[in-house]
């Protein structure tokens, strides 16, 4: 992944860990009770951004891998179950109707992530065959 | 009260629009760096008077939520830092960390970091003071 891609996306990371931690610390703080599964959502994708933040910097490729596949997945199923289940959702989380209160950046975000991500993967397992030829 | 609506408000959204298109233009055409990095130090200033203006506000009676206002507020200040951040991809830089696999960036890189930076941040930047905005008027 060049650089100035690995860089932005760990900016966007960053970004997105700060809205995260900022919203769940102020709804775990003042009312946990009231909707204790969307706040404990939203203290895990604030994790997840963090992790993957400092993934990204660190040159952690397969943390990184892993996390934006699991923050994927939890975009999906948490934008899912908000439509399909929506007693279990008495308030929102970061990835309520698949990120739209973020502009649906907590969806495209993995999503470009994991192509970069999987493209270098790619790339670096190719590259001792490649060096190997005559 | 009007002073925060009428020109502080306006001012930093000004200045975060100008942000957001300096970043656009930087992406595109990394000779306009400068131009970028005047637009970062008018931002830097911009949220330092929006800050104030706020916290003068509060402390004259305005009676917004203090945790989330603060929040906000501080959220905004949080996020400078990361605007040039190219400027951790510099050969002085690389040579101060122990890291090996510290990466170097070319000046066109560095440029090119900052835009995507600025960009990013004009956008976060620009939802955080509304959401300060609409938080004081509901409060006033």
């Amino acid at each position: 992944m060049n650089y100035v891609a690995r860089i932005a996306l760990i900016v966007a990371y960053a970004v997105l860990g700060l809205a995260a931690t900022g919203r769940s610390t102020v709804q775990i703080a003042t009312r946990f009770s009231e909707a204790p599964l969307p706040y404990s959502v939203s203290a895990v994708s604030a994790v997840l951004y963090a992790v993957i933040a400092l993934a990204l910097w660190r040159n952690w490729a397969t943390v990184a891998l892993v996390g934006t596949a699991l923050e994927l997945v939890g975009v999906l199923v948490v934008g899912t179950l908000g439509y399909v289940e929506s007693s279990w959702w008495p308030d929102e989380t970061v990835w309520t109707g698949y990120g739209s209160a973020y502009g649906w950046v907590p969806l495209a975000l993995p999503i470009v992530a994991l192509v970069l991500l999987v493209k270098e993967r790619r790339a670096r397992s190719a590259r001792p065959v490649e060096e190997s030829r005559p | 009260m009007e002073v925060y609506t009428g020109v502080v408000f306006p001012l930093v959204l000004v200045v975060s629009g100008a942000l957001a298109l300096a970043g656009a233009v930087t992406l595109a055409w990394p000779r306009a760096h400068k131009a970028l990095r005047i637009a970062v130090s008018a931002t830097y200033a911009a949220v330092a008077v929006h800050l104030i203006t706020v916290v003068i506000l509060l402390i004259s009676g305005v009676p917004a939520g203090l945790v989330l206002t603060l929040g906000y507020l501080l959220a905004s200040v949080a996020l400078l830092p990361l605007l040039g951040i190219g400027r951790l991809g510099t050969p002085e830089a690389a040579a101060a960390d122990p890291d090996p696999h510290r990466p170097v960036l070319a000046p066109d890189q560095i440029a090119r970091v900052d835009a995507a930076s600025a960009v990013i941040i004009a956008i976060a930047l620009a939802v955080l003071l509304w959401r300060v905005l609409v938080i004081m008027e509901a409060a006033a």
